[in-house]
């Protein structure tokens, strides 16, 4: 028998107590309509079923329930969710399996079910430690009812757990971002992550953000170094842009989407990288779920299949994210194209801070990050210049 | 063919908005020339650039037949013509194939710049010049004065000027028998060796070229053997015919006193310049018919394509625009900065900013447009006597010992109320004041000498806003002064860019340059490091401007479903740049090099 290739799972549960006033995720705000829910899970089994069919020789090594919020979905629903996996993909023993979850609806009970079942793994969004501006941001709890529910997943078992942060909110200064990073801290989190708000076309925030005082581009700047050196000096690890962790917690789910390994998306707008295709399904629960059960209405909204030349762009946009960066000799022996033309590119920019090479892998510096899109944009340019080794030879 | 007798043609000048398109859609409406309900409005501006702005811009011919009130069967042959001082050039060609011109006057406005310019020009050329008064309609109207102002001021009769209303169709008839009675049926001999002026032409990728024309001698024929007089190329006439609004009419023979058109599958668009005679090749002419003077460009600039790699497609569509615009003229260029490109010579702002317009609608094309300059004269030290097309040539100072500007000698007519607005308009542009009359008491003409370069840039905007609308402006070249002059160059990031070099009067040049490095700091995108933009003359700075460096581009969330998106955000990123030249490690977009140029907001 062949050896099996690892593969990520992740399953999106579009439902939300209240939508947020920054969020562009699809999920649906409000109540849960038992019978969209049931519905959704049934063709969830029918899809899992469909397509554990053509992932014979994939074992699955990380399950990510995202939302959405998974939370507020329930507990039971999730287990059936999980057992349904479970009874059609071969599911590693060792898998991390994370649910995203809001402080308002974590609960013992949720936890103890979920953790006998076997998730092993919390993201839990915080967002802001002051409650006045959660309140502004439209997030249905306050930061202690998330300090909580920290407490309850320590309780109830759970040894790896993740906070999400936003910085670059509204009024939002420099002194009181670092404060949220220290009294966050407080709570010993195993992982963070830490985004700078970014807001977005069709959101309410959208329509008021030239009055909702945002910080500047320089503040924002500056928050983002702070947190890279204030999480460094209290042990974590910088792994991604957006994303700290002490040694060994770092979300291995997280890391395939930016190491170029396989993962499968379950539910509407679940974005897969499969089989040489990089596909997602349809913004639209009612939809997703009449396409998998009647079979009547496709359920892709888009499909490309990657090719081998994209896939180094894909290499150079999503490594750079990590703090692994790219490597020449995996860059020219996975994709059969030079580096050289990238070094050319990299090397004025190593001598402005924005690089830095270690054991023979190029890195972005966090000054690097900040200015990430310009650099890939320009080491894409570099590519695009380039002729693969094969033609040179 | 039509007996010489019957026929009559004529064009119509007037000073810009004063209703000439609209009277010739009358006219062509009047005769049924095209029927009322397919009249679109100023149906002979059919180039989507007239339409939208409004104006004329190339002349345009179209053949009316009509049926007088003595009961017989007439030929009118319609000229067009632009009304914008840029396009004077097109005016006088237009003209040269005419014996008469009908002077559109507004019964409001009454004469402004451009109709006595052009009425200066039609009397020159030998035209019959008969007054008609517009917008009789208004309730600003003012036909008696206005026609009082006509014999005044331009010693034409106008007693019995038509009053008409073109927008209303009000009296249109009466311009249609005025023709008839009052522009001489055209001479010339059928049966003598054919000689037919050039006055315009266009690339069909059908037909090749098409040559508009007025035989003044002889007949052509399909099948006949032409030659073009100038260029000595010899074709077989395929088709020949008259212009109809809608397009072509062929017809079996062309004879003298005639305007139309002929195809001869001319490929070499340069056989057939405007202004040239085509004649018989086996019965040729004696003469060629005086052509036009040749129109020497006001300004010059250089274009670039967008994408460096563009250049043949730059070049081929130039020489195709060249044959339909002869006052455009253009010679290969290179810059340090842009590569291969085009220096670019125009009548005026308006000329190249059409120009520009309809090489990247008309030819798909990305262009960059380096600021426009006037030609200037140098005495070098070496007792040489060069002229500057472009900055790139400028010498080292070192090496000048005069230099001189072209000046121009502007009239400007305007009512009274504003002439001291003008006068302090004219004072900061280094005009020279020569003199001021009163046309009557509602309108009054100033004339200035003013350096060419002052007026080229933005001096009719600026006329019109301190004149309420009612000032108008025409100007001739009077020749070349001694001037103190300076190169500006710019440095971007330290490294000069020769593109974005030009020449200009040395006392202005610290004020211009401080307001250039501003307008390149609004520009040009902050990128990764801080990018230093410095004005120098010779060696010296003498303005500076920083472009800080980008803080934060960066996206916060990449996971499975964003990766499509960022893709895309890349791709868009890259479309950007796609508009951007980079020089060293600086991307400047295209829009930068003109921004320079829009220094009064």
């Amino acid at each position: 028998m062949n050896e099996l290739k690892p593969l990520g799972v992740y399953i999106h549960i579009p439902f939300c107590r209240s939508k947020c006033q920054y969020c562009d995720f699809y999920s649906i705000g409000g109540s849960r309509d038992r019978r969209l829910v049931d519905n959704y899970l049934q063709a969830l089994a029918v899809h899992f079923k469909e397509a554990g069919a053509r992932a014979t020789d994939y074992i699955v090594d990380t399950v990510y329930f995202g939302g959405g919020t998974p939370s507020f979905f329930g507990a039971d629903s999730l287990r059936r969710i999980f057992a349904e996996l479970q009874h059609r993909f071969r599911v590693d023993k060792d898998a991390e399996i994370t649910f995203e979850a809001n402080p308002d609806s974590v609960t013992d009970s949720l936890l103890k079910k979920l953790r006998a079942e076997g998730f092993n793994r919390m993201s839990l969004g915080v967002q802001s430690d002051r409650d006045d501006v959660l309140q502004k941001l439209g997030r249905p709890h306050n930061y202690e009812q998330a300090r909580d529910a920290v407490q309850a997943a320590r309780k109830c078992g759970f040894d790896n757990v993740s906070l999400d942060l936003m910085y670059g909110l509204p009024n939002q200064t420099v002194p009181q971002w670092t404060e949220t990073l220290q009294h966050v801290l407080q709570l010993k989190p195993e992982h963070l992550s830490c985004y700078g708000l970014k807001v977005e076309e069709g959101t309410p925030l959208w329509e008021y953000k030239d009055a909702a005082n945002l910080p500047s581009d320089e503040a924002q700047a500056e928050m983002y170094l702070n947190t890279v050196a204030i999480l460094e000096d209290a042990g974590y690890r910088q792994y991604e842009i957006s994303n700290f962790a002490r040694p060994g917690f770092a979300s291995r789910h997280n890391l395939k989407y930016w190491m170029g390994e396989e993962y499968i998306g379950f539910g509407p707008a679940a974005a897969s990288d499969f089989a040489g295709k990089r596909y997602t399904y349809v913004r639209d629960i009612e939809r997703y779920v009449r396409g998998v059960l009647k079979q009547d209405v496709p359920i892709l909204a888009e499909c490309d299949s990657i090719p081998a030349r994209e896939r180094a762009g894909e290499y150079v946009m999503l490594r750079l994210r990590t703090t692994k960066g790219i490597s020449p000799e995996e860059y020219e022996k996975n994709y059969l194209m030079p580096f050289e033309p990238l070094l050319e590119t990299i090397l004025p920019l190593e001598q402005r801070d924005l690089f830095y090479q270690k054991d023979g892998r190029w890195i972005l510096t966090p000054k690097g990050f900040l200015v990430s899109n310009q650099i890939i944009g320009l080491l894409q340019e570099a590519q695009e210049r380039s002729e693969p080794l094969a033609k040179k030879r | 063919m039509t007996e010489l007798s019957k026929i009559r043609n004529f064009s119509i000048v007037a000073h810009i908005d004063h209703g000439k398109s609209t009277l010739a859609d009358r006219l062509l409406e009047e005769t049924k020339t095209v029927d009322k309900r397919e009249m679109e409005e100023q149906i002979l501006d059919n180039m989507d650039l007239e339409r939208e702005r409004g104006i004329t811009i190339k002349a345009r011919a179209v053949k009316l037949n009509y049926r007088a009130d003595d009961g017989q069967d007439y030929v009118l042959n319609l000229i067009d013509t632009p009304g914008h001082v840029d396009f004077n050039y097109e005016v006088s060609r237009s003209l040269t194939a005419c014996e008469g011109a009908v002077l559109v006057v507004d019964a409001s406005q009454g004469i402004e710049a451009q109709t006595l310019a052009n009425t200066y020009l039609a009397i020159d050329a030998g035209l019959e010049v008969l007054p008609v008064v517009n917008k009789i309609d208004l309730p600003a109207a003012r036909p008696e004065e206005v026609k009082k102002e006509i014999e005044d001021v331009i010693g034409l009769p106008a007693m019995d000027a038509p009053e008409i209303s073109a927008k209303n169709g009000i009296n249109i008839h009466s311009v249609l028998e005025m023709i008839v009675r009052d522009v001489p049926a055209p001479k010339g001999d059928r049966e003598a060796p054919l000689q037919a002026l050039i006055f315009d032409s266009q690339y069909d990728s059908y037909r090749g070229v098409v040559v508009y024309m007025r035989v003044m001698n002889g007949t052509v024929r399909p099948g006949m053997d032409v030659k073009m007089m100038a260029s000595g190329a010899v074709y077989k006439v395929v088709e020949c015919g008259y212009l109809h609004p809608k397009g072509m009419v062929p017809a079996d023979a062309l004879g003298a006193g005639e305007v139309g058109y002929l195809t001869a599958s001319i490929k070499t668009i340069s056989d057939t310049r405007v202004g040239d005679t085509v004649t018989g090749a086996e019965n040729p002419a004696a003469e060629p018919l005086p052509g036009y003077k040749t129109c020497q460009p006001m300004v010059y600039s250089g274009v670039y394509p967008a994408d460096g790699s563009k250049y043949g497609d730059l070049r081929d569509a130039l020489e195709k625009l060249k044959l339909n615009d002869a006052s455009m003229y253009y010679t290969q260029e290179n810059s340090i900065a842009l590569g291969f490109g085009f220096r670019c010579g125009f009548l005026g702002l308006l000329h190249m900013e059409i120009i520009m317009e309809r090489l990247e609608r008309e030819f798909n094309l990305d262009l960059i447009t380096t600021a426009p300059n006037v030609v200037y004269e140098i005495d070098k030290t070496d007792g040489s006597h060069i002229a500057v097309y472009t900055p790139i040539n400028y010498p080292d100072p070192m090496e000048i010992s005069q230099a001189y500007e072209p000046f121009v000698k502007a009239s400007i007519i305007t009512p009274p109320d504003y002439v001291g607005n003008i006068m302090d308009l004219c004072q900061f542009r280094r005009g020279e004041f020569k003199d001021m009359t009163y046309l009557d008491q509602s309108r009054v003409e100033l004339h200035y000498e003013i350096p060419l370069n002052e007026i080229i840039y933005d001096f009719f905007d600026a006329l019109k806003s301190r004149t309420r609308g009612y000032g108008s402006l025409d100007y001739e070249l009077i020749g070349y002064r001694p001037s103190k002059l300076v190169k500006l160059d710019i440095l971007l990031n330290g490294e000069l860019v020769d593109a974005l070099s030009f020449i200009l009067f040395a006392d202005e040049a610290y004020a211009r340059a401080r307001r250039i490095c501003e307008k390149l700091k609004d520009n040009i995108p902050r990128q990764m490091f801080e990018i230093p933009i410095q004005a120098a003359i010779g060696g010296k700075i003498i303005a500076r401007e920083t472009i800080k460096a980008l803080r934060k581009d960066v996206l916060a969330k990449c996971y499975g479903g964003d990766i499509t998106r960022k893709k895309k955000l890349l791709e868009k990123q890259k479309e950007g740049k796609k508009r951007m030249r980079t020089f060293g490690t600086v991307s400047v977009p295209s829009e930068a090099f003109m921004a320079v140029l829009k220094m009064d907001e």
